[in-house]
């Protein structure tokens, strides 16, 4: 938007929502975003209905039967304990979903709420705020997540937590220099020209126009997110055995790749669609909502 | 000049200082009592009362904190409990492996990465640019342990041209090297994919400015304004990238590591976390943090160096 | 001041540009014939988005795609630079016919030194060495009055003003002495102290080396002080043209006269008032099949002529002063010459 445009609509704030249904809707023909979301549609969907539609129990053993080959029995065939693949990976779904779509709430929420905080209020607190963020990027984020897994303990809940955490301060960094660009406009100026409250301000003003960009982030962390739980459910310390997640499938079958490829192959093949969806969708967004913004989100994504 | 690098410095003391009181508090990250928490659930509690003692549990917090910066300022991050080495000394010895690692598959990502970035920017909208794109997102989509597998399945074992496991130290540097392309090359691929898709932004968004245009209307040949007088432009933010994904390797080398059966600081910190031998995974991350921080300042002082509008500011 | 009448050193014929719009191309440059002799000053005035820009870049082969060049000549010395070979193309851009671009904040690379870009440009044409083409960039930022050359030869864009990058860029376009200078808007983002200094520069330095001088610009005054001959351009077509004097004394097309009305200025013509022109600036998508100006026209009054026929671009009451207006004769003898 143009300072012209701006100029010409001092006290109301041009609604980033309003904005956002709009280019969502003209731009659905964007083939990364339409493909995206169909993917997302597909998974979510998925997840829902994994338990309804699975073949067999995801966890039932069956030791007659372990390390059957592919068939029409078993489409991907089962592994050492005779457990269906395609119904473990099919219920793998739920946990890699349920991960990217807490951290991103969790990261978002809390992420946008410092930085926006952080970059509105300026002086000391803005610079306090950046170099405690500084400081957690200093941490290479998987590693990170793992410590902090490895200190909570493992489960669904730590993984979370920990991923959000990893997270919350890119989102954070974004945000504050996101606000930085939208706190000189003439309609925060105006606003505060008659008498809103300073919180009324970010919340009403800031915050809503400064999203665009944020959302972006935050898809792109949703696709972070399930390549985190799927590395530590991998290395065993995320969501514990029995309960599949992509993750621990190709754990499982990391000792069986010569002999049984398709367990580790397929779990992996899951991982990629649900984090190429997730990227899809982010770069698409990206091109709609905020072309601008293409060289900011560059850093501190990975 | 000087100025800024006094900055630089500056900043990456502050730093530091803040990766030392983060790991401090990671360690108070765990919920109930870390000596418990170590020596598990069997421990006397004479032996939980002496490590309680040589952690400095027994002590106030503010005490706690200064007794650790005091020791770390002085190089003593603790002691393994499963070895009884001083954590720092494990934690450098399992080093070369993993910067061996992280070097290797960096130099092969930015020798992938960087020129396909370029090629898909100035050919924006070809059938190459679409191919780069689509094998980029591909790379920063598959999990880089899954990558691994599947680089052992068909080099490893239908090719059988790449050993699949460990990294023999014994067989001199031709054995080592062929240990080490494997996983450099899974790693190199996945971080050429971020490095191929943020130079392709960076350049395009150069190759859109006017000196651009004013340099092919001197009649400046093509080739010289995209790689000498472009590509100085877009290098700061292809450099970000490689700092950023440098920390990355050095996360996601426990991953490489556990899926090559490598030895490095990635297995090493794996064992130790199994091992609940706490004192070691934080000096692990102490020292990796502070790696991290290492490269972003050579990062931002070479910033300073490619662009002349830093080093005023 | 005098028309050359040697043969121009420029010639362009004809040039039409499109760009692929949502219903058909779309026509940026639109049959535009122009010529520039040595030591001529052109002129080309129209408001912004009036293709005169577009125009010096197709002529250049720099048209951004997905824009290209459909139709006309340009001829440099008699050679055609739409049909020469990408390499010749660019061994002539630079050296026999050089832009001056519009923005001085933008068009400097700001990670190079000002020596290296003039360098750039020196041994993009020459077999310069290092040394040399420093040298020779010290002598040319000394020609574009730049104090202490040998200094700030070493100086970033960032530690130049604005009226310095602007010269600093026509150091780089006049190093190689082109016959063919075109200077894009090369005041508009200057204060007006210094904006004499530029406009004074440029006509020194056709002074000294006789290349012909091509002015972008949208500053009648600017026209009037400096320019030899005038073009005038709407929508993509030129409207009127003719030597300076001429049009400025008896404007032929109705737009012109518009022009003149709406910018204050101590060169308008006297006795006119300041009238904004009514209506809003062409889209170049939406044109009428007629005279691209009809709808702003006040000459135009719904006659059917101006809205369906489109006039061609032909002498009016003296063979060099060309109108593109089919009622020129009502403005003839509604202001006849004093």
């Amino acid at each position: 938007m143009s300072a012209e445009e701006g100029a010409t609509d001092l006290t109301v704030a041009p609604s980033a929502w309003r904005q956002l249904a709009g280019s969502l809707r003209d731009h659905l023909r964007h083939p990364g975003l339409a493909v995206g979301t169909g993917l997302l549609g597909v998974l979510f969907v998925v997840a829902l209905i994994a338990p309804w539609i699975a073949p067999y129990p995801p966890l039932k053993t069956n030791m007659s039967n372990t390390l059957a080959p592919i068939s029409g029995a078993h489409w991907l065939g089962t592994d050492q304990f005779g457990r269906d693949v395609l119904s473990r990976i099919l219920l793998g779904t739920q946990v890699s979903l349920q991960v990217a779509f807490a951290v991103v709430a969790l990261s978002l929420t809390a992420g946008t709420l410092i930085g926006a905080i952080a970059g509105f209020a300026g002086g000391w607190i803005e610079r306090i705020t950046l170099v405690i963020i500084d400081i957690l990027l200093a941490f290479p984020g998987f590693l990170f997540a793992l410590a902090l897994v490895a200190a909570r303990g493992s489960s669904l809940e730590s993984v979370i937590i920990a991923v959000a955490i990893a997270f919350t301060p890119r989102v954070a960094a974004v945000m504050r220099s996101v606000v930085l660009t939208i706190k000189p406009r003439p309609f925060i100026e105006s606003s505060r020209a008659i008498g809103m409250s300073e919180w009324r301000v970010l919340w009403r003003h800031v915050i809503p126009n400064a999203l665009p960009p944020v959302i972006v982030v935050a898809t792109v962390s949703a696709a972070t997110a399930i390549l985190a739980e799927a590395g530590l459910s991998f290395l065993g310390l995320g969501v514990q055995p029995p309960t599949p997640t992509w993750g621990n499938i190709i754990a499982d079958g990391n000792a069986l790749i010569t002999t049984n490829p398709w367990i580790s192959l397929s779990a992996g093949f899951c991982i990629a669609i649900a984090v190429i969806a997730f990227n899809l969708l982010g770069d698409g967004l990206r091109d709609t909502l905020d072309p601008q913004m293409k060289r900011q989100t560059g850093r501190g994504l990975l | 000049m000087l100025g800024y690098l006094g900055r630089c410095l500056a900043h990456l003391l502050v730093t530091v200082a803040g990766i030392v009181t983060v790991a401090f508090f990671l360690m108070r990250a765990i919920p109930g009592d870390p000596a418990q928490y170590m020596l598990g659930d069997y421990a006397t509690q004479e032996s939980l009362a002496a490590l309680r003692a040589q952690l400095g549990l027994d002590r106030s917090l503010a005490e706690q904190y200064l007794l650790f910066v005091a020791r770390a300022l002085s190089g003593d991050l603790g002691t393994s409990v499963a070895t009884g080495q001083p954590a720092l000394v494990e934690v450098i010895d399992s080093l070369p492996a993993s910067l061996a690692l992280a070097f290797a598959g960096i130099l092969v990502a930015v020798v992938l990465g960087v020129p396909s970035g370029i090629a898909a920017a100035v050919r924006q909208g070809t059938w190459l640019d679409v191919v780069i794109m689509l094998v980029a997102l591909g790379g920063i989509s598959f999990p880089v342990f899954w990558l691994g597998l599947a680089a052992i399945l068909i080099f490893a074992h239908k090719l059988a041209v790449f050993p699949a496991l460990g990294s023999s130290s014994d067989g001199g540097w031709i054995t080592a090297l062929h240990h080490l392309t494997l996983p450099a090359l899974v790693l190199g691929f996945s971080v050429a994919a971020y490095i191929a898709r943020l130079t392709r932004s960076a350049m395009l968004e150069v190759l859109n400015q006017d000196y651009v245009r004013v340099a092919r209307a001197m009649g400046i040949p093509d080739r010289r304004v995209v790689y000498r007088l472009a590509l100085r432009n877009a290098l700061v933010p292809i450099l970000a990238v490689i700092g950023v994904t440098f920390a990355w390797s050095l996360g996601n080398a426990i991953l490489i590591e556990a899926v090559f059966s490598r030895p490095g600081v990635g297995s090493t910190m794996l064992k130790a976390i199994l091992a609940r031998d706490y004192q070691l995974v934080q000096a692990g991350v102490l020292a990796l943090a502070t790696g991290v921080v290492l490269t972003n300042t050579v990062l931002d002082i070479l910033y300073g160096v490619i662009d002349p509008r830093l080093r005023a500011a | 001041m005098t028309t050359s009448t040697t043969a121009p050193v420029l010639s362009i014929r004809g040039l039409t540009t499109t760009f692929p719009g949502p219903r058909g191309e779309i026509v940026i440059v639109d049959d535009v014939s122009l010529d520039v002799g040595r030591g001529e000053t052109l002129a080309v005035v129209g408001e912004s988005g009036s293709g005169k820009t577009m125009t010096f870049h197709s002529a250049l082969g720099l048209v951004p795609s997905p824009g290209r060049v459909v139709a006309g000549q340009v001829l440099l010395d008699g050679a055609d630079l739409l049909r020469l070979s990408p390499r010749e193309l660019r061994q002539r851009r630079g050296a026999e016919i050089a832009i001056v671009f519009q923005d001085p904040l933008t068009a400097l690379n700001p990670v190079f030194t000002i020596g290296d870009q003039i360098g750039e440009v020196l041994r993009a044409h020459t077999r310069l060495s290092r040394a040399a083409s420093r040298r020779r960039a010290i002598e040319t930022l000394e020609r574009v009055h730049i104090p202490d050359p040998h200094r700030r030869v070493d100086d970033f864009p960032h530690q130049f003003s604005g009226g310095m990058r602007q010269r600093a860029l026509i150091a780089m376009a006049i190093a190689l002495e082109p016959k063919i200078l075109v200077a894009d808007e090369p005041t508009t983002a200057l204060d007006v102290t210094v904006q004499a200094q530029v406009l004074e520069l440029l006509a020194g330095l056709k002074r000294e080396t006789g290349m012909g001088l091509v002015l972008i610009t949208h500053d009648l005054g600017v026209v009037a002080r400096h320019a030899n001959r005038v073009a005038v351009m709407y929508a993509g077509r030129v409207m009127e043209q003719g030597t300076a004097e001429r049009v400025f004394e008896n404007p032929r097309h109705p737009y012109t006269l518009s022009l003149f009305r709406s910018i204050p200025h101590l060169d308008t013509p006297a006795g006119i008032d300041l009238t904004p022109i009514e209506g809003v600036p062409p889209n170049p998508a939406l044109l009428p099949p007629g005279c691209a100006f009809e709808p702003r026209c006040f000459l135009a009054g719904g006659r059917d002529v101006c809205s369906a026929r489109r006039p061609a671009l032909t002498p009016s009451d003296v063979p060099e002063h060309l109108s593109r207006c089919w009622h020129w004769t009502e403005l003839a003898a509604d202001r006849s010459p004093s």
